[in-house]
C-alpha cells in the first residue's frame, strides 16, 4: 500500500477512536464521577444554587446532547473554559506545555541516549563482571520507588549540598534551567533501571540469531556486529517503546511537578480531577487519544524506514 | 555510574553558571516569601470561599471593615468605611460614610488606565454582584435572607437573560456618594462579620465588564498590592500598589500584642514585594524554610518531632534564631452522624459511641498531644464557650459506653447493623477512620470505612447519602453562630448542617439567640445551646487544633491569626538582620 494512503488511512481510525474516547468520558462523568456543583459551590452551596450550576453547565440536558457537546470538542479541539480557573483551556495547555517539556524533553533524550548505550555496552559484555553489575544495579534502582529518589535528592543534592533549586520554575529560556536540572537527573535515575534491562533483553534477543553467529563467522568484529545489525534489528521494539512515550511527555509528570512546584500541565490535570473540572479533564484525555493515535501512526510508518521488509497494509 | 559522575559534573557546572546568570535581587528590596499550602482558585471575592485563595484575594481586595491587627478578641475596625456604622435603635438600619479620596488600582479597564475613586455605589454593585444568581457565588450565604428586598431582586433577575443591577434595592442604597446605607430583613447583629469577609469586597464594574468570565484572573482592587494578571502559576508575586491609600500600621494593641507595635504609625504596607510558592508538597516547603527561602511556615505534620520538643523549638532551628508560634485555631473536629437515618435519633447509641471513643489517645496519635479536647462544638476564645464545662459523655468509659449501649437496646453490639464511616481518600484520615473502627469495636459496634476522593465525599455530605463522617469546621466569624448553625435544621445539607440534625428546641433557642446584639444573656443562651448539643451527643466532638508556626528571626510582627487574612501588609523584614543570619543557612 502506498505510503501516504495508509497514513490516512489509519488517521481515519481517529473517527471511531475518538467517538469511544467520548463515550468512555461521557459514561465516567455522568455514573461515576462526583457532581462538580459541591466543590464548585463551596460549603454552604442551596439547592437553588445546585440546580442553576447544573443548567449553567448544561448537566441538565438530555444525556444526547451531552455527549454530542463531548464529541464536538473532541473534533473542533474547542475545549471552552475551565470551570473553576474560568480560564480558555487552550491558553492553560499553552501555559502548561512549556514547563511540562522543559523537563520531560530532556529527560526523555538523555534517558534513552543513556538506556540504549548502556544496554549495546552489557550486552557486548553479556554474562561478564559489568553486564552482572548493572543488571544487579538496574534492578536495585528499579526498586526503590520514585518518590524516594524525589525526597532524597531534594534533601541531598538541592538542601544539603546547595547544587541545585529546592523547588520552584522561572519561565523562559535560560531562566528555567536553574530548576529543571534537578528534576531531570531524578528522573533519569527512575528510568535508567527499567529503560535499560527492556533495551538490554530486546538487544540479547537479537544476539543469539543465527545472523549473528553467521556475522561472527565470517570474522566480522564485535562493535560491528553490535551496531551494523544487531542494533539495526532490535530497533522495531525500541522504536515502538520509544515513541510510546512521546504522549508522555506532553502530559507531564505529575510527582516530579507537585515536588518541585513546576506549573506544568500534570500539575493542571491532577487540580482538574480534584475540583471536578470536567472540561478541563475531558481536554487532556482528548489530547492524550490523539496524541497516541498519531504517535502509532509515525510508529507504523517508522517501521517500514528501520525494516525495508515490513510493509504496510 | 561512570555516565552517571560524568552527567551529574556536567550539569553541576550548567546550573552553577546558569544560576550565577539568574536575575539578581535588589538587596535593599523588602521581598517577603511565603508559602500557599494549596493551589489559587483565582481571585473574584465573591468565591473567596476556601482559606487559602481567601488569603490571595485580600492581599489586592479590600472591604468595608476589617479586624484590628492586633487585638484580642478579635475586634472589628472601619477599613474603607471611614468610621462604624451608625445603627438605628431597632438594629435593621445600618449607615456607612465611606472612606473619601480610596482608589481603584490601575488597570486599562479605566480611561487612560488609571483607577477611579470608590464610590458608595461601588459597594451597591459589589453586594448586588454576590447576590446575582448567574454568578453562583460560593458566599451568598452569608446575605442570604439578610438584607430587604435582596432576595427578591435576585428571584427576579434570576430567569432574566441580562441582570438589572440600575434597580433599587431596599435594603442596600448609596445615599451620595460616600454614604452607603443597610437595611435587615431582622435583627442579625453578625451582619457587620460578612462586612469584614472576602465576599463583600469591593469590586469596579468597569473591571467586571472588561474582563468577563476571566474576572477571576485579572485582580484590580483598592488593596495594599497588585498583580496585574494571574496565570494559575506556582509563584504568585505581588509588588506594592502605588495608589495605595494612607493606611497605617496600628498604635494600640492587646497587652499580648504589645511587642509587635516596633511599626506603630508606619505608612502599609512594609515590604516592597510579597512572593507567594505555591508548594502542595510540605517537604520542599520544609526545606526551602530550612534553608532561609521561606519568611514563616506552618510546621508540618511530619516534621513536627524534629521542630518541636516539649512544646519548644527544636535545638538546632532555635540555632538559627527561628522562632516558634503557639496559637490556639477557631476551629472544632468532630464526627458526625446523618439524622436522616432513624438509627442515629437513639440518644443512648450515640452516647455510648462517644464514651467508647479515646479523644486523648487520638489527639497523641494525629495531633502530636498539641491540640485541646473539644467538650462541645464552640471552640475556647469564643463566647459560648464555657471553659469550666465538661462534657460527661466524652470518653474513654468503656464499661459505661457498654451498659449506655446496652440501654439503647444493643448488648454488645447485638441487633446493630454495621455503620458505614466515610472519611475523604487520605492517608491520615484512614488512619483516623482505622483508629475509631477499633474503638468501636472495644464495645461490640462494627464499622466500615468508606474512603471517597474530597469532591465525592462532599458530593456525599451534600447529598445526605452518608451514616456517619468525620469532618472539621473553621470560624468564618468568631461568633458562636457560625458553629451553632452547624446543627440548626433550616440548614440541612447542601446547607452547612450536614449532619441533618433538626431538633425543634434547639432551633427556637438558635433562632433567638442570634436575633440578640452582644450582651451577657445572649452569651448565656449561647453557653446553653453549646451544652445541650453536648449533652444530647448530638456529634462525637473530637478537637480544637492549634497552630504552630515558624518565622525566620528577621521576620517582624508576625502573628498568628485565623481571620487576618489580610495580614500580610503589616509584616516586616530586618533585612540587616536577614543578611547576618545568611550565614546560619
Amino acid at each position: 500500500m502506498n505510503l501516504y494512503s495508509y497514513i490516512l488511512r489509519r488517521l481515519l481510525y481517529v473517527v471511531p477512536v475518538l467517538l469511544g474516547v467520548c463515550l468512555i468520558i461521557f459514561v465516567i462523568f455522568n455514573v461515576v464521577a462526583p457532581d462538580p456543583a459541591f466543590i464548585l459551590l463551596g460549603k454552604h452551596a442551596t439547592h437553588e444554587q445546585i440546580a442553576q450550576l447544573h443548567h449553567e453547565l448544561g448537566m441538565d440536558r438530555p444525556f444526547w446532547e451531552q455527549y454530542l457537546s463531548i464529541v464536538r470538542s473532541a473534533f473542533t479541539f474547542d475545549f471552552g473554559y475551565s470551570w473553576s480557573s474560568k480560564q480558555q483551556i487552550w491558553e492553560m495547555i499553552k501555559a502548561g506545555a512549556g514547563p511540562s517539556l522543559s523537563i520531560t524533553i530532556p529527560l526523555f533524550i538523555i534517558v534513552n541516549i543513556v538506556s540504549i548505550s548502556t544496554a549495546l555496552l552489557v550486552s557486548f559484555y553479556r554474562g561478564k563482571m559489568l553486564d552482572k553489575t548493572v543488571l544487579i544495579l538496574s534492578i536495585a534502582m528499579m526498586s526503590i520507588p520514585s518518590l524516594a529518589y524525589i525526597l532524597f535528592g531534594q534533601w541531598y543534592f538541592a538542601y544539603t549540598l546547595g547544587w541545585f533549586e529546592i523547588s520552584g520554575y522561572e519561565a523562559g529560556f535560560p531562566n528555567f534551567i536553574p530548576y529543571t536540572i534537578l528534576p531531570v537527573l531524578l528522573y533519569i535515575a527512575i528510568s535508567w533501571g527499567p529503560d535499560t534491562r527492556f533495551y538490554r533483553s530486546v538487544i540479547l534477543d537479537e544476539v543469539y540469531q543465527d545472523y549473528v553467529r553467521t556475522a561472527r563467522a565470517k570474522g566480522v568484529g564485535e562493535l560491528s556486529i553490535m551496531f551494523k545489525h544487531v542494533l539495526k534489528n532490535a530497533m522495531i521494539p525500541i522504536l515502538t517503546y520509544v515513541i510510546i512515550q512521546i504522549p508522555f511527555l506532553i502530559l507531564g509528570l505529575l510527582l516530579a511537578e507537585a515536588f518541585f512546584s513546576i506549573p506544568g500541565l500534570g500539575g493542571i490535570t491532577i487540580k482538574a480531577i480534584n475540583t471536578s473540572d470536567f472540561p478541563v479533564i475531558k481536554a487532556m484525555t482528548i489530547l492524550s487519544a490523539v496524541g497516541f493515535i498519531i504517535f502509532g501512526v509515525i510508529t507504523d510508518v517508522l517501521y517500514t524506514v528501520v525494516d525495508p521488509r515490513m510493509r504496510l497494509k | 555510574m561512570k555516565m552517571r559522575n560524568i552527567l551529574l559534573a556536567l550539569s553541576v557546572a550548567a546550573a552553577t553558571v546558569l544560576t550565577g546568570c539568574a536575575k539578581k535581587q535588589d538587596a535593599s528590596e523588602r521581598v517577603l516569601n511565603i508559602v500557599s499550602p494549596a493551589e489559587i482558585k483565582g481571585y473574584d471575592p465573591i468565591m473567596s470561599d476556601d482559606l487559602y485563595s481567601g488569603r490571595e484575594i485580600a492581599k489586592i481586595y479590600e472591604g468595608l471593615l476589617a479586624y484590628h491587627y492586633l487585638k484580642m478578641p478579635y475586634e472589628l475596625i472601619p477599613n474603607l468605611a471611614e468610621a462604624m456604622p451608625e445603627v438605628s435603635k431597632d438594629g435593621i438600619t445600618y449607615t456607612f460614610k465611606i472612606r473619601k479620596g480610596v482608589l481603584f488600582q490601575d488597570d486599562a479597564a479605566f480611561p487612560n488606565g488609571k483607577g477611579r475613586e470608590v464610590e458608595a455605589s461601588d459597594f451597591v454593585y459589589s453586594i448586588k454582584r454576590l447576590a446575582d444568581s448567574k454568578n453562583q457565588a460560593s458566599g451568598w450565604w452569608i446575605l442570604d435572607g439578610k438584607l430587604k428586598g435582596l432576595n427578591e431582586w435576585r428571584d427576579k433577575n434570576a430567569n432574566l437573560p441580562v441582570t438589572n443591577y440600575d434597580e433599587e434595592v431596599e435594603g442596600l442604597k448609596a445615599l451620595d456618594k460616600y454614604t452607603l446605607q443597610f437595611k435587615l430583613a431582622k435583627p442579625f447583629p453578625q451582619f457587620l462579620y460578612s462586612l469584614a469577609m472576602g465576599f463583600t469586597s469591593v469590586v469596579s464594574k468597569e473591571v467586571v465588564a472588561k474582563y468577563g468570565k476571566e474576572f477571576i484572573n485579572h485582580p484590580v482592587g483598592t488593596g495594599p498590592y497588585v498583580l496585574p494578571k494571574f496565570d494559575q502559576g506556582k509563584r504568585i508575586v505581588y509588588t506594592k500598589n502605588p495608589t495605595f491609600r494612607e493606611k497605617l500600621y496600628p498604635s494600640d494593641a492587646s497587652p499580648e500584642y504589645q511587642n509587635l507595635l516596633g511599626d506603630a504609625g508606619k505608612k502599609l504596607p512594609l515590604v516592597d514585594k510579597v512572593i507567594v510558592h505555591v508548594m502542595v508538597e510540605s517537604q520542599p516547603a520544609w526545606l526551602k524554610f530550612n534553608k532561609g527561602e521561606i519568611d514563616y511556615f506552618g510546621v508540618p505534620k511530619d516534621n513536627f518531632a524534629t521542630a518541636v520538643k516539649d512544646n519548644k523549638i527544636s535545638g538546632e532551628l532555635a540555632d538559627k534564631g527561628i522562632v516558634l508560634t503557639i496559637s490556639p485555631q477557631l476551629d472544632v473536629t468532630y464526627t458526625s452522624f446523618n439524622y436522616d437515618n432513624k438509627l442515629f435519633h437513639n440518644t443512648n447509641l450515640r452516647r455510648a459511641m462517644y464514651l467508647a471513643y479515646d479523644e486523648a489517645k487520638a489527639n497523641e496519635l494525629f495531633y502530636n498531644n498539641t491540640a485541646f479536647p473539644a467538650q462541645s462544638i464552640v471552640p475556647p476564645g469564643i463566647a459560648g464557650n464555657d471553659p469550666a464545662y465538661k462534657n460527661q459523655w466524652k470518653g474513654p468509659n468503656i464499661e459505661l459506653a457498654k451498659k449506655t449501649l446496652a440501654a439503647a437496646g444493643y448488648p454488645e453490639g447485638k441487633g446493630l447493623p454495621e455503620i458505614v464511616y466515610d472519611i475523604p481518600d487520605s492517608t491520615t484520615s484512614r488512619q483516623m477512620g482505622e483508629y475509631f473502627q477499633k474503638q468501636m469495636e472495644q464495645i461490640g459496634i462494627k464499622i466500615k470505612i468508606s474512603a471517597s476522593p474530597w469532591p465525592e465525599f462532599q458530593a456525599k455530605l451534600k447529598k445526605r447519602s452518608g451514616q456517619m463522617f468525620g469532618i472539621a469546621w473553621g470560624a468564618d466569624y468568631p461568633d458562636a453562630e457560625n458553629f451553632l448553625q452547624l446543627f440548626y435544621g433550616p440548614n440541612s445539607a447542601p446547607g452547612a448542617n450536614s449532619s441533618n440534625y433538626n431538633d425543634p428546641k434547639f432551633n427556637k433557642e438558635f433562632e433567638q439567640a442570634v436575633m440578640m446584639q452582644d450582651s451577657p444573656a445572649r452569651t448565656a443562651l449561647y453557653v446553653k445551646l453549646n451544652k445541650y448539643i453536648a449533652e444530647e451527643a448530638v456529634s462525637l466532638f473530637g478537637v480544637h487544633r492549634q497552630a504552630y508556626t515558624l518565622q525566620q528571626s528577621w521576620l517582624r510582627n508576625y502573628r498568628a491569626s485565623d481571620l487576618h487574612h489580610d495580614n500580610v501588609q503589616y509584616l516586616n523584614l530586618d533585612t540587616a538582620k536577614k543578611e547576618e543570619m545568611a550565614k546560619k543557612f
